[in-house]
């Protein structure tokens, strides 16, 4: 019995041994023949009407076989008009910069398709599409098909997505002043001085001021038009003008897409829809660049995230960049 | 031999079964009760909905009279606020802090009190807040 157990345990060990020691020859891989096709998508974050979405799209077939005549894509919704593929192919160099070698003529969009015909002799080719998003796709899918066509009459096709296009709507860079344009509205998603917000009284949701104490730390402020005078000192509001706005500050929510800078974070759809604005004060003071404020208008319409890009306390003056979902 | 063999065998198994019931004290929230008599508040923050400190300079503690005296920005929205205290070691807080907490109502100052690492000594200590003048 004993010595039946040793013979097993032997034998399993020189199975182990066996197996572990057999060397697999390397060979070189042989070059599939035909038209082959590969794509990526380039973009990160949400899908915003207005922005891009970028792809690389590469194709290729052994030389011996023939040439790419063409490549396509198309979109399940028409780009806006300014989309558009590279006729450039892109390759990086030891430098990282990317060097182009035209392959064709500029894109031309037709209703939902994009093409490049190719003028170079070339089997292989890595072009970039830039897909604007058009209004149309507002809240809805998208979808993108890529084809390619060599001179052997071989086709290919890569489908990309679907991808959700965000309800969102996006404002860069709108430049708040102390003494001039101090009147935000977030439905129209822009600044107004005293004269103009005067007209537009119900759509105005913040008021920006600077002020500075030697007994108080007030700095940039936001203030709905409905604060408490305490919060907006000096200001004597436009007639009509008395939204109450919630607010939320926040810090360190450097959205890549309004910052433009290198943090990885990005505000969609859902981040809108999840907030809680139960208890939130009318009021924001003391704002540094880089902080934001969540808000949410009087009516309900809207929330929206107001990013600081910039404050400047000479000019009294601060740059936002807006991110705004419609609630209803 | 192999007498000696399940004579090893049962000593291990006495031993872990030993071992395993062995019991240490914990509180009604799982934590260990210690021997440390200690009770006090070491340090406390004040934080506004952004997470950044409201206070305008460091909260004072006093331990004797078991006092948390922190003076916050003009414009701190007191009805959201998250307090922080750091505790001497094994002390634990009552009430618990398990989110925003509302500092509003400065004529009514919120009590904590600390409980000890032994759990046998309750130290209530009350925070006051006040808000820098306004300008």
């Amino acid at each position: 019995m004993q010595l039946k157990h040793y013979s097993l345990a032997l034998l399993t060990i020189l199975v182990v041994f066996f197996t572990a020691c057999q060397d697999e020859e390397y060979a070189l891989p042989t070059l599939e023949g035909g038209l082959h096709n590969d794509c990526i998508k380039r973009t990160l974050g949400p899908n915003v009407v207005g922005l891009n979405i970028e792809f690389a799209y590469a194709m290729a077939l052994p030389k011996a076989e023939g040439k790419i005549l063409s490549a396509q894509v198309e979109a399940s919704i028409a780009g806006a008009p300014a989309t558009y593929m590279e006729y450039r192919s892109f390759s990086t160099n030891g430098s990282g910069v990317d060097v182009p070698v035209t392959i064709g003529s500029p894109s031309v969009n037709s209703g939902t398709k994009t093409e490049v015909v190719f003028s170079k002799d070339t089997c292989a080719a890595t072009l970039r599409y830039y897909y604007i998003i058009p209004e149309e796709a507002r809240g809805k899918t998208v979808k993108f098909t890529f084809s390619a066509k060599a001179s052997n009459g071989q086709t290919v096709s890569y489908e990309m997505g679907p991808y959700n296009v965000a309800k969102m709507d996006m404002k860069l860079d709108l430049v708040l002043s102390d003494n001039n344009n101090s009147y935000l509205s977030i439905a129209d998603m822009a600044v107004y001085n005293a004269a103009t917000a005067a007209t537009k009284a119900a759509s105005i949701d913040l008021v920006y001021l600077y002020r500075t104490y030697t007994t108080a730390t007030f700095n940039h402020a936001l203030v709905a038009p409905a604060a408490s005078p305490d919060y907006k000192p000096g200001i004597t509001l436009p007639a009509g003008v008395i939204n109450s706005a919630k607010i939320w500050k926040v810090w360190a929510l450097r959205d890549q897409q309004l910052a433009r800078l290198q943090y990885g974070i990005f505000i969609d759809d859902l981040d809108f829809q999840q907030l809680d604005f139960a208890g939130a004060p009318d009021y924001a003071i003391n704002l540094r660049a880089e902080a934001g404020i969540w808000v949410e208008t009087a009516d309900g319409k809207y929330r929206a995230y107001i990013y600081i890009n910039k404050i400047d306390n000479t000019k009294k003056e601060m740059t936002i960049s807006i991110k705004r979902y419609p609630m209803q | 031999m192999k007498k000696y063999f399940i004579t090893l065998i049962a000593i291990t198994l006495v031993t872990f079964a030993w071992v395993s019931c062995t019991d240490f004290p914990v509180d009604e929230d799982g934590l260990l009760i210690t021997t440390r008599g200690q009770c006090y508040v070491g340090n406390f923050e004040l934080l506004g909905a952004d997470f950044q400190t409201v206070r305008t300079k460091a909260a004072v503690i006093d331990t004797t009279a078991q006092t948390i005296n922190v003076e916050v920005f003009f414009g701190t929205d007191l009805k959201n606020v998250y307090p922080q205290f750091s505790l001497v070691t094994d002390a634990k807080l009552d009430p618990k802090i398990v989110g925003k907490v509302d500092f509003s109502d400065l004529a009514n100052p919120k009590v904590y009190t600390v409980i000890s690492g032994n759990r046998l000594v309750k130290k209530p200590y009350t925070v006051y807040v006040t808000v820098q003048a306004k300008p």
